[in-house]
């Protein structure tokens, strides 16, 4: 048993645990969620062993049930664990341990069926991320990408008390089915015309001119794949599905699910497909598009949740505009925007969640005081806040500078960015100040005080937020440079599906942490963020905004609609 | 002439994303999605189908065939016919989960037509 | 009760207003019955692009006049010496892409669990939950503002019939043969007649008996999936004729759960397995016996029997789980919702029909 063998442990384990959850809730309920813990604790030390061989640029390759290649035609399952994919998994656990331990210490008391279905489906999905992170292969991606989907309807109607649950469910459930299905015909499509399953094999019989339904199969996975991740016009689903869930079922949503969307479309739209034909293009306006909706949308949100998750559209929006730039600081910035977004979102959710759970309330005009009353929790926020609006010192200045560095030959689109990241600032603080900073003469009538495993998890997280920020140099030598590497050679990709080996290139990322050329901008985006805030906060809503807030009616019919417009831009962009 | 077959599922298809798109009753989105479903199931069948072979099964090949012209490809494909297995299994399951978010959110909201599910808006 | 009258009473207000200036702000667009005829002119614009778009890819396709790809013809070449396979797609299924099956296992237990969760009935939680007292809040908001009228009578029946379901699973369940002839609607009866009682005793043993041949001695090894299908028609045909009194002693979440998860093991193990053994998950690990009976295949032969026992219990409980679902967590315009499911079947003094 190898190492690169033993990777398919590391989903297992998890699985086990989900499967076993049910069962275990009935001989005492929180047993359930400590099974959660040491599942995720299990895969995390298979994924570490593995992490150290393949941060070191040794990516381990294995072909699952002994199938592997003959003559370049993969037949069986791959698995590649390159530094893109362990930094997901990894990321997945890590976040999945500190969830697990909120949910033990928040929703220990609720009933054990429910508590048992609960950890059973985080299980099942966090499995699933950690395996579409590693596999190198069309189908098995989709079937992973089906199972997160199956675990994610459930998860979204958990509160079955709140109607809006159960709204939320029907619309994530309507369109994220319509992205299976458009993923499942456009990997079958592909397979039927070129006979290939394993990214590596169907990134070499790319080369040439590329036949209509081999253009139309991408544009489906691409349109199933960006629904996934949120991106406008596909992101009706976001908002709705982070509002009614718990606060750690909508960390785990924001920081880990949507980022399948991603590691999809990176795979198939950047390392598998061949350049040219306006892919990138057309993900770069996917990209700025859902940035500047998601974060105009967050200025005006009532609902905190509702609020966050609309920022989640606005940075997943920001990271395909990383990943599409095809430099390597925009492709390095926008790997470490994804863990740390992961790392500050899910912090943010976790207290979200907490103050929705202990009080009760849930709208921005009614809540705040929390600074006062439970300190941690607001202290905890405000990390959050500083960190995603790229405060030095903070891990989004890392991130967020080098994405801005990889736009930089693009300048349009560094000014949409820059624009995207000064609204978003004002919205985030918005809702510190509204949520949780400032005075609130009632005091509340329910607001009890977080337990242990939420404030593991809470000072966990904003330690990370920090330290990611602090040891930025590191952080971008170890874990971005090498994860880069694989999606600006997608050839050097495909050879290690194919089990030809070989190590990885060593790509250079330029960043100085205290550059002129870094901080003047990061600052001048802050004080101008503070502004709009100051302004949003006394005179509400902007004028502007309101058509937008129009469009989206709450219809499914319409949001299906949004996503066929989208599928159909995508098919005449890539045929054209 | 599989070609008519390809053509049917993709109208189907279409005709299920527009079931989606105008229907505002919430059962006749769920059939919608039945319908792109059972579209994939007859696209990966007339896609997996070989003119003149015969299923991949390696016993009693029919006359004219030896096991050794089987194995050499004269049959449908296999590995499209368990991609459709899959596929089968995945519309069960989401048509299940599809029918008790139905009927929950119709005992929420007394109604099942999705103009009235649209308290999350904006 | 009074501060609890004064606090619900508080959030219906603010509620209302807050309605009221939403709806100011939204305006026309927020979908009202019958109106905005944009819609099908767009619905139908856009499938036709779609179908436009579909139909440019499907035809550039490969016909059935072309060569197998490469894959497939390796997948019939080491379907029987690797293998021990005479059914090729049973190989591609639990052999060398069984880390797909793997997946879609689990796809269903999510599905199954999804159901579970989502069909659960309301259990007692010890400390105070936010969402609870917000989705309350909602709850009442919904109702103050779309108006039930029109649909109170049928709600009525519907409810009391929901009640009067409930109270009778104490009572023993009146057979229809008991019945006299030419009874008039509705036939409260749980089972069906003594014909098709019968008829359906014997059809489910030999369906029973079938589904399991199909899983053992069929294409073997493979089947597992129809076989649990199966299995799972035959539980809602017993189901259909028998009554779920009669039933309800074998078809109970607390006796397939346990089975379903040991089916999820099972599968585990046997991926771990290959692993440990063979050095690679879903390796066949052992022995492949002669083609045709029930030992071929090796380990993939145990793979279709866990996988036929996750599959058949994981569907039951998800269609009984569905059947059983309850009206608890949204209670009535006139009814407080903080009570727990069960009621006594206390108003059926009203009815009396049959």
């Amino acid at each position: 048993m190898t190492l690169a063998g033993s990777l398919p442990l590391a989903v297992a384990a998890p699985l086990l645990g989900g499967a076993l959850s049910p069962l275990v809730a009935r001989l005492h309920r929180r047993l359930a969620l400590v099974v959660g813990l040491l599942s995720m604790a299990a895969s995390g030390l298979v994924l570490g062993l593995a992490a150290s061989r393949v941060y070191r640029g040794h990516p381990l390759v294995h072909y699952l049930s002994g199938q592997g290649p003959s003559h370049g035609q993969v037949l069986g399952i791959t698995f590649v664990a390159d530094p893109l994919g362990i930094s997901f998994a990894l990321l997945t656990v890590l976040i999945g341990f500190f969830l697990f331990s909120a949910l033990l210490s928040e929703f220990g008391e609720i009933g054990e069926k429910e508590l048992g279905g609960l950890a059973a489906l985080c299980q099942l999905l966090l499995a699933a991320l950690i395996a579409a992170a590693l596999t190198a292969d069309t189908i098995n991606l989709f079937v992973w990408f089906e199972v997160a989907a199956l675990a994610s309807y459930g998860l979204t109607g958990f509160f079955l008390e709140r109607p809006i649950a159960l709204e939320a469910a029907f619309k994530m459930a309507v369109l994220t089915s319509m992205a299976g299905f458009a993923v499942f015909l456009g990997a079958a499509m592909l397979y039927a015309d070129r006979g290939a399953l394993n990214f590596g094999q169907l990134h070499a019989s790319l080369a040439g001119p590329l036949p209509r339904p081999v253009l139309v199969g991408f544009a489906l996975l691409i349109a199933g794949f960006a629904t996934k991740a949120g991106l406008a016009p596909f992101h009706g689903w976001l908002p709705d599905a982070h509002t009614p869930v718990p606060g750690a079922v909508s960390a785990l949503f924001s920081a880990l699910m949507v980022n399948l969307g991603v590691i999809g479309l990176v795979r198939c739209g950047v390392q598998v497909f061949p350049s040219g034909h306006r892919m990138l293009g057309l993900l770069t306006a996917f990209g700025l598009v859902s940035a500047l909706l998601g974060a105009l949308l967050a200025l005006v949100q009532d609902d905190l949740k509702r609020l966050l998750a609309w920022d989640t559209v606005s940075q997943m929006g920001l990271l395909m505009l990383g990943f599409a730039s095809a430099t390597a600081e925009g492709t390095a910035g926008a790997v470490l925007h994804l863990v740390n977004h992961a790392l500050f979102k899910a912090l943010l959710f976790l207290c979200a969640g907490a103050v929705v759970h202990a009080t009760g309330m849930t709208s921005l005009s009614q809540l705040g005081g929390i600074l006062q009353r439970r300190p941690l929790v607001a202290i905890a926020f405000t990390v959050g806040v500083l960190s995603i609006s790229g405060v030095p010192g903070f891990n989004g200045y890392v991130s967020l500078d080098l994405l801005h560095a990889g736009l930089e030959h693009e300048q349009p689109v560094l000014w949409a960015a820059r624009l995207a990241q000064v609204i978003t600032v004002a919205a985030l603080f918005r809702a510190a100040w509204l949520g949780f900073l400032r005075r609130r003469r009632e005091p509340y009538e329910h607001l009890a005080a977080p337990r242990s495993g939420m404030r593991l998890s809470l000072i966990g997280l904003g330690v990370l937020c920090v330290s990611f920020g602090v040891f930025g140099y590191s952080i971008i030598r170890v874990v971005a440079g090498p994860a880069a590497a694989t999606v600006l050679h997608p050839e050097r990709y495909a050879a290690l599906a194919l089990g030809r080996g070989g190590g990885l290139p060593v790509v250079p990322v330029e960043f100085s942490y205290f550059g002129a050329k870094e901080v003047v901008p990061a600052l001048v985006e802050l004080a101008l963020g503070l502004l709009l805030c100051l302004a949003v906060v006394r005179y509400g809503e902007p004028a502007p905004i309101r058509p937008l807030r129009r469009l989206h009616t709450g219809s499914v019919n319409d949001y299906a609609m949004f996503a066929t417009v989208g599928v159909l831009v995508c098919a005449v962009t890539l045929l054209a | 002439m599989i070609v008519a077959n390809y053509l049917v599922a993709a109208a189907v298809f279409c005709l299920g994303l527009l079931a989606i798109m105008l229907h505002r009753d919430l059962i006749k989105v769920v059939l919608g999605l039945s319908l792109m479903e059972a579209s994939g199931y007859l696209m990966l069948v007339s896609m997996s189908y070989r003119r003149h072979a015969t299923a991949p099964v390696l016993v009693n090949p029919p006359s004219g065939q030896s096991e050794q012209s089987l194995v050499n490809g004269n049959v449908t494909d296999p590995v499209l016919q368990n991609f459709c297995l899959t596929a089968i299994v995945i519309g069960v399951a989401v048509t299940g989960v599809f029918l008790a978010i139905a009927v929950r959110a119709a005992q929420h909201y007394r109604s099942v037509d999705a103009a009235n599910l649209t308290e999350l808006h904006g | 009760m009074t501060e609890k009258a004064r606090t619900t009473e508080k959030a219906r207000t603010t509620a209302r207003a807050q309605a009221e200036t939403e709806r100011e702000e939204i305006g026309t667009i927020r979908a009202r019955p019958g109106e905005v005829l944009h819609r099908p002119v767009l619905a139908f614009a856009l499938a036709a692009g779609a179908l436009a778009v579909l139909g440019l890819a499907v035809t550039g396709l490969p016909t059935d006049t072309a060569q197998l790809p490469a894959v497939a013809r390796q997948a019939m070449r080491i379907a029987l010496p690797t293998w021990g396979q005479t059914e090729v797609v049973s190989e591609v299924v639990y052999g060398s892409r069984g880390f797909d099956t793997f997946g879609e296992t689990f796809l269903l237990l999510a599905a199954v669990i999804s159901v579970m969760v989502l069909s659960r009935g309301r259990e007692p939680r010890s400390e105070y939950v936010g969402e609870s007292s917000a989705g309350q809040r909602e709850q009442a908001e919904l109702d103050s503002d779309g108006g039930s009228s029109g649909t109170d009578q049928q709600q009525d029946e519907a409810r009391s019939a929901e009640r009067r379901e409930e109270s009778e699973d104490a009572a023993p369940a009146e057979l229809p043969d008991d019945l006299p002839l030419g009874s008039r609607a509705p036939d409260r009866a749980q089972a069906m007649t003594v014909v098709v009682r019968a008829a359906a005793r014997t059809a489910a043993v030999f369906l029973f008996v079938a589904s399991i041949y199909l899983a053992a001695w069929g294409f073997t090894p493979g089947g597992g999936f129809p076989a649990g299908a199966a299995l799972t028609g035959v539980a809602i045909l017993l189901y259909g004729a028998l009554g779920h009194q009669r039933v309800n002693r074998l078809i109970r979440p607390n006796l397939l759960e346990p089975i379903e998860v040991f089916g999820a093991a099972a599968i585990v193990a046997i991926g771990v397995l290959g692993l440990v053994l063979k050095g690679s998950a879903f390796r066949n690990f052992l022995p492949l016996g002669e083609t045709g009976t029930i030992l071929a295949g090796g380990s993939q032969q145990l793979y279709s029997g866990a996988e036929l026992l996750e599959v058949a219990t994981g569907l039951t409980i998800a269609v009984f789980s569905l059947l059983g679902m309850s009206h608890d967590w949204a209670g009535d315009d006139s009814e407080s919702d903080s009570d727990s499911g069960s009621r006594s079947g206390s108003d059926d003094e009203g009815e009396d029909e049959t």
